[in-house]
């Protein structure tokens, strides 16, 4: 899911996938701005086949915390 | 699929969505110029000419959506797009040093306002200009259905970074990214998941009560909608001029008040769009009786991707962002809904939104060219600020030309200017809709709303109007 994750981040930002961690966070760490965030959201949601809350969503700050949240709806 | 075209075959594409909805603004009774872009780029630098017309035939080669061309098919009517190799071209150039300001303005508006052989033809023209006090660059105007600003934006920093390697050795900027590649990944949209997605989204949206039409002069064209109509609880508009002709009167906010907007949105986490957008669709409530419910059209770049952001061409769409707010929200309340609402919008931008402002028009009976928004709305992040921090300190100015037509009735957009950083507010009008004393009125209220919502965002929305 990390690898799928970063394949998906990596269209967004210009960051090399090896330093993407689930630690990293999106805007300090990966440069990501808030439009960024919720159109990587989208390709995320139907790639992972998830439904997102675009309020609940946004407390995610890391990609762990994404993966997570992508976890959580999967079950 | 191929086609041949004047004896040579291509490969065409069908229009985007995006594209489409350009178009329709061409439909909606105006005429071809409206849809050209008109911008000038100029650098306070000796310029040598050779090397930028050099510059320039590169950046066109680099960039497909500068080589478009579209193609009627004589049997079925279809429009379809495609790309023509790169030829090298001879950039005139123009010597304008000993012009009075103005009359370049008129000038280059005038040629903005020469529309192209949309079929067929080629779709840009770029020409070398020398202004007073030193200024050298280029101005080009381009059709609509090939670029939109965001393309303009990084059309234009290409051609100077290439430039500047090739005059001043900096390191060459890396390659544009494929506008068809672009045009072949919305392809891949129709049908997919995603847009099963987006579809339910905008499907939910059109499930909720009919939206109120907001106009930024107040109720009274609403009022004499329903009188025309026999019908007193019309809630849709219809803004539309006759022959699109327009104009543009933009107002610049200083750095210092600027300051203040950027550090509001980074002290509580907004972003500048939904500040300025709440500020808006206050003065809306306020010019029409404190009305709960508000729509403005959001207009989104679709740039978030490496890609999308260096593939030229246009990716523009446009939604309605409604807000239902009682007067008592309080400030940081309304900022946070709206940018709520535009974070959903963002991720189900990529629908087609003819089909939403259509569905709207069907469900609620609206007539053609129908609406519930009165203003157009986009805030424009990227700038060429950039630009003129890479030429350390040469002083840079953009201008941007009108065609004398105007898309849409009430087009507001804010920009950063790339000398200061100060927000520019440009207000697109269209003449039979607006004058610029309406414009004078709107901007005004607009600054006052913003600036007393910045120093009281507990303030509730009903406090903020009254101290308006």
């Amino acid at each position: 899911m990390l690898d799928k994750m970063k394949e998906i981040i990596t269209q967004y930002v210009e960051v090399d996938p090896d330093s993407i961690t689930t630690e990293s966070r999106f805007i300090e760490d990966l440069g990501f701005n808030s439009y960024d965030i919720m159109c990587m959201l989208g390709d995320a949601e139907s790639e992972f086949d998830v439904n997102i809350d675009e309020e609940e969503i946004m407390k995610c700050k890391t990609v762990g915390d994404l993966l997570d949240y992508f976890g959580g709806q999967k079950k | 699929m191929l086609k041949n075209i004047g004896g040579i075959n291509y490969e065409c594409y069908p229009l985007t969505s995006a594209q489409l909805l350009n178009l329709t603004n061409i439909k909606e009774g105006t005429t071809d110029e409206v849809e050209n872009i008109g911008a000038g780029q100029y650098l306070k630098m000796d310029i040598n000419i050779a090397a930028l017309r050099e510059a320039l035939n590169r950046a066109v080669e680099r960039c497909e959506s500068m080589r478009l061309r579209l193609w009627k098919d004589p049997d079925t009517g279809e429009t379809w797009q495609y790309v023509v190799p790169y030829q090298n071209e001879y950039f005139e150039y123009y010597d304008f040093s000993a012009w009075k300001e103005e009359s370049i303005n008129d000038t280059l508006n005038k040629w903005t306002s020469q529309p192209f052989d949309t079929f067929g033809g080629k779709l840009s023209r770029i020409v070398i200009i020398t202004l007073p006090d030193g200024y050298n660059g280029f101005y080009y105007n381009v059709h609509h259905v090939c670029m939109d600003s965001s393309s303009v934006i990084a059309f234009t920093k290409d051609v100077i970074e290439i430039y500047c390697s090739l005059f001043y050795g900096m390191p060459y900027p890396k390659p544009m990214s494929s506008y068809l590649e672009s045009v072949k990944k919305d392809m891949q949209y129709e049908g997919s998941k995603k847009q099963q997605r987006d579809e339910e989204y905008w499907q939910k949206q059109l499930e909720l009560p009919e939206p109120m039409y907001t106009d930024y002069t107040g109720p009274g064209r609403l009022m004499q909608l329903r009188k025309d109509n026999k019908n007193k609880k019309q809630k849709w508009g219809l803004l539309a001029s006759s022959d699109g002709k327009g104009n543009t009167i933009t107002y610049e906010l200083n750095v210092e008040s600027t300051m203040k907007i950027m550090e509001f949105a980074k002290q509580y986490d907004l972003p500048v769009s939904a500040i300025i957008l709440h500020a808006i669709r206050t003065v809306l409530a306020k010019f029409n009786n404190d009305s709960t419910d508000v729509t403005i059209t959001d207009l989104v770049s679709r740039r978030s991707t490496l890609d999308n952001k260096k593939c030229g061409g246009v990716r523009m769409h446009a939604f309605p962002l409604r807000t239902i707010m009682p007067m008592n929200t309080t400030v940081l309340e309304s900022m946070r809904l709206i940018k709520k609402t535009q974070d959903e919008l963002f991720v189900h931008a990529d629908y087609d939104p003819l089909k939403v402002f259509g569905g709207l028009a069907e469900k609620f009976g609206g007539a053609p060219g129908s609406t519930y928004a009165s203003v157009d709305f986009t805030y424009q992040p990227g700038t060429l600020a950039a630009i003129g921090e890479s030429l350390k300190g040469i002083a840079f100015k953009s201008r941007w030309y009108s065609s004398g037509k105007q898309p849409k009735p009430m087009y507001i957009t804010a920009m950063h200017r790339p000398s200061d950083g100060g927000l520019n507010f440009f207000f697109g009008y269209q003449t039979e809709c607006a004058s610029p004393e309406e414009i004078e009125f709107l901007y005004y209220f607009t600054g006052r709303v913003l600036f007393r919502s910045i120093e009281n965002p507990d303030k509730t929305i009903k406090e903020i109007i009254d101290m308006t």
